[in-house]
């Protein structure tokens, strides 16, 4: 995972630049992620890494599928892609291709776990709070899960703020048994 | 042991009392790879360089490589229960181990956990394992003896306080019993002691264990055991460990001794680690800071001043300096002390002693090569009474070397020769010495005055050490206050001169040996 995100990178970079060019940070958001899911599909899986199947067959076959979408430019980056053997990656090129745009536009994804559904004054008073501590357009999405038996997670990338009862448990568990 | 219902319930309600649920917001990674010890970890972008994560199941371990995508984190103990995809918690501290005088008497694993099955050990403190040494404005010159109660090392290599002497020699030449010796003799001296072993047997640490304990020396005494079953991080965190605890008496201003038994097998587990985290190897295959493992904790050994101490304690001890005196141990093969190892520690040092096969198997023992051994700074540190008669002994020593060739040849040399040939025979046998039975200063100021004023030459060769029993139990029973004087002054001068020679040739006159 770790080596694939690097040599996503490069990838993602070019493709930010050219869609900060272009003006079409959306649009390029939407493409790749259309890529993504197409090469996630497990009937692609026979198709990625056969050498039966020539590189500009898989790369017809991908752009064939994602229809006429693709402007020159994108039918480009897919070609490339399968040219140099990397289409395997997309998933991650198109993970930090959205770092990228997140940061670019100021905004950050956030993810709030808990054991009950949160209410909105609920929902607006994590989006304030996080907006403060982060500085940044919070995206609250939220998710329920009640194993947690009560409070909340809160994951924003590597952050995770744990309220939960569960890990209060857990915690108390450690201190009684040193 | 009867269970009292009642204490334990009272000790879980002050432990729920206590316990503080505390909303914990951290950076996560998740496990990517995992094998022999090692993990890659994705995430964690805020991670520091030998920061403690914590796996799950209780387990920690500390964070050495930071790639761009990746960190690289060695597991510090058992790692079977840990998967691919696992989430690590950062702790947002460095590795620390617990610190303390309760710990002296226990035998401790690396990250200060009892292994002795003496129960816990309730420390109040505690530090991190990596910490820089103290500056130049801190230090204080090395001026007080630490006294190894062996003749040949306190005569010729003498050890001060806050000096770093390096115990090298091959396999069963006795570096660690002389290094053992060193820590027996620190009984009633205040001076604390800590053993660290490093990848040894761990029949061979609870032999020494059992041997301190015998000669009352385990009670000053703390014993961090990295085993050879130990994990190679746990083997590399050791020495650190052992120095965290030393420094905490050097930074009350007290006396404290450090043995690295051996650092040797920890550039070993280092380099195994480095490997392992696809370090680049270079000479030896060792990687390219092992000159800095070791220059890094051996520098923690030290002489530190008045304000040093006043500082680290916030003016609570005043007017007192502290050391951490540090005897680090190689184990060479085949006598190469030019290898990649060995070389670094000798030039970090501030002198060695060197023991060698031959003179062991010689039945000199310890088995000191008067030679090669030296100590940089150590002369400054000697007593008064050692200085003024052990100088003698290297002299006698290397003249004798240059001679011994034509010992066989005694009945065509010319009578100074043969003098100088049979005081260096009689010095070599003076310098042999029993293990576990340290000298006092007065027992080895006889010794050495014996050999120094020539009342020697006239004891046959073979009954040197006889003779030297004798003189010692007959001192001790009937020179109770001169001995005392010069244990407690070290002190010497014509008068003493005089009676030491009085004492030394009644006996002679009275005794048998």
């Amino acid at each position: 995972m770790a080596e694939n995100t690097t040599i996503a990178r490069p990838y993602a970079e070019a493709v930010f630049k050219l869609a900060q060019e272009q003006g079409d940070l959306k649009g390029w958001s939407d493409k790749l992620q259309l890529v993504s899911t197409v090469i996630a599909a497990p009937e692609m899986a026979a198709f990625i890494g056969n050498p039966k199947v020539s590189k500009e067959q898989l790369a017809q076959l991908i752009l064939d599928i994602c229809g006429n979408q693709f402007d020159a430019t994108g039918k480009n980056l897919v070609t490339l892609l399968v040219e140099n053997g990397r289409i395997g990656v997309v998933a991650e090129i198109f993970a930090l291709y959205e770092l990228c745009r997140a940061e670019a536009e100021g905004s950050v994804e956030a993810e709030a776990i808990s054991a009950m559904p949160l209410t909105d004054d609920q929902q607006k008073a994590i989006t304030a709070a996080l907006t403060r501590r982060l500085g940044r357009n919070v995206e609250l999405v939220c998710k329920v899960d009640e194993s947690l038996l009560g409070g909340a997670i809160i994951r924003t990338g590597d952050l995770v703020i744990d309220g939960s009862a569960a890990s209060r448990l857990t915690q108390l568990a450690k201190a009684m048994l040193p | 042991m009867q269970l009292n219902p009642a204490e334990i319930s009272d000790l879980i309600k002050s432990r729920i009392k206590s316990f503080e649920a505390v909303t914990e917001a951290r950076t996560e990674g998740t496990v990517v790879s995992l094998m022999d010890g090692i993990a890659r970890i994705h995430g964690m972008s805020d991670v520091m360089s030998g920061e403690m994560l914590e796996f799950p199941g209780n387990t920690f371990g500390m964070a050495l490589n930071l790639e761009r995508d990746s960190v690289g984190a060695v597991i510090l103990g058992p790692y079977q229960h840990i998967a691919e995809g696992d989430t690590v918690k950062c702790t947002g501290r460095i590795l620390e181990v617990p610190t303390g005088p309760e710990l002296l008497g226990r035998v401790v694993d690396a990250l200060g956990n009892p292994i002795d099955g003496k129960g816990p050990i309730n420390t109040k403190c505690t530090s991190p394992i990596e910490k820089v040494a103290p500056g130049v404005l801190w230090r204080k010159s090395v001026d007080q003896p630490m006294q190894t109660g062996l003749k040949a090392i306190d005569a010729m290599v003498p050890v001060g306080r806050g000096q770093r002497e390096l115990i090298i020699g091959d396999r069963q030449t006795g570096k660690t019993a002389v290094a053992i010796d060193a820590i027996i003799n620190q009984k009633g001296t205040g001076v604390k002691c800590i053993y660290v072993a490093i990848g040894q047997k761990a029949s061979s640490v609870a032999n020494v264990v059992r041997k301190l304990e015998e000669h009352g020396a385990l009670a000053h005494t703390i014993i961090v055991a990295a085993t050879a079953s130990d994990s190679a991080a746990l083997q590399f965190i050791a020495p650190y460990a052992g120095c965290t605890m030393g420094e905490y008496f050097r930074d009350l201003g007290e006396d404290a001794l450090i043995v690295y038994d051996d650092l040797t097998k920890q550039a070993w587990a280092y380099r195994q680690v480095a490997l392992l985290l696809r370090r680049p190897p270079g000479r030896e295959a060792y990687p390219g800071d092992v000159f800095y493992i070791h220059s890094r904790l051996l520098e923690r050994a030290a002489r530190v001043n008045v304000d040093y101490v006043e500082k680290a304690t916030n003016g609570a001890v005043k007017g007192k300096t502290g050391s951490l005196t540090a005897l680090p141990i190689i184990e060479t093969q085949g006598g190469d002390v030019s290898a990649f190892v060995p070389t670094n520690v000798i030039s970090i040092t501030d002198g060695q002693i060197f023991l060698e096969t031959d003179l062991f198997n010689a039945g000199i023992r310890p088995a000191i090569n008067a030679g090669l051994s030296v100590s940089r700074v150590g002369g400054a540190a000697q007593t008064k009474i050692i200085k003024k008669l052990g100088g003698s002994v290297r002299l006698d020593l290397a003249q004798y070397r240059e001679l011994a060739a034509f010992a066989q040849f005694a009945s065509d040399l010319d009578e100074v020769t043969r003098k100088q040939i049979e005081r260096g025979q009689r010095v070599t046998e003076l310098m042999k010495q029993k293990q576990y039975s340290p000298l006092s200063t007065a027992e080895m100021g006889f010794s050495l005055f014996a050999a120094n004023q020539g009342l020697l030459d006239d004891v046959d060769v073979k009954k040197i050490v006889d003779f030297e029993a004798a003189l010692h139990s007959y001192i001790n029973a009937n020179c109770v206050e001169l001995v005392k004087r010069l244990n407690d002054t070290a002190d010497y001068n014509d008068e003493i001169a005089g009676q030491m020679r009085s004492a030394v040739e009644k006996f002679k006159s009275t005794s048998t040996w």
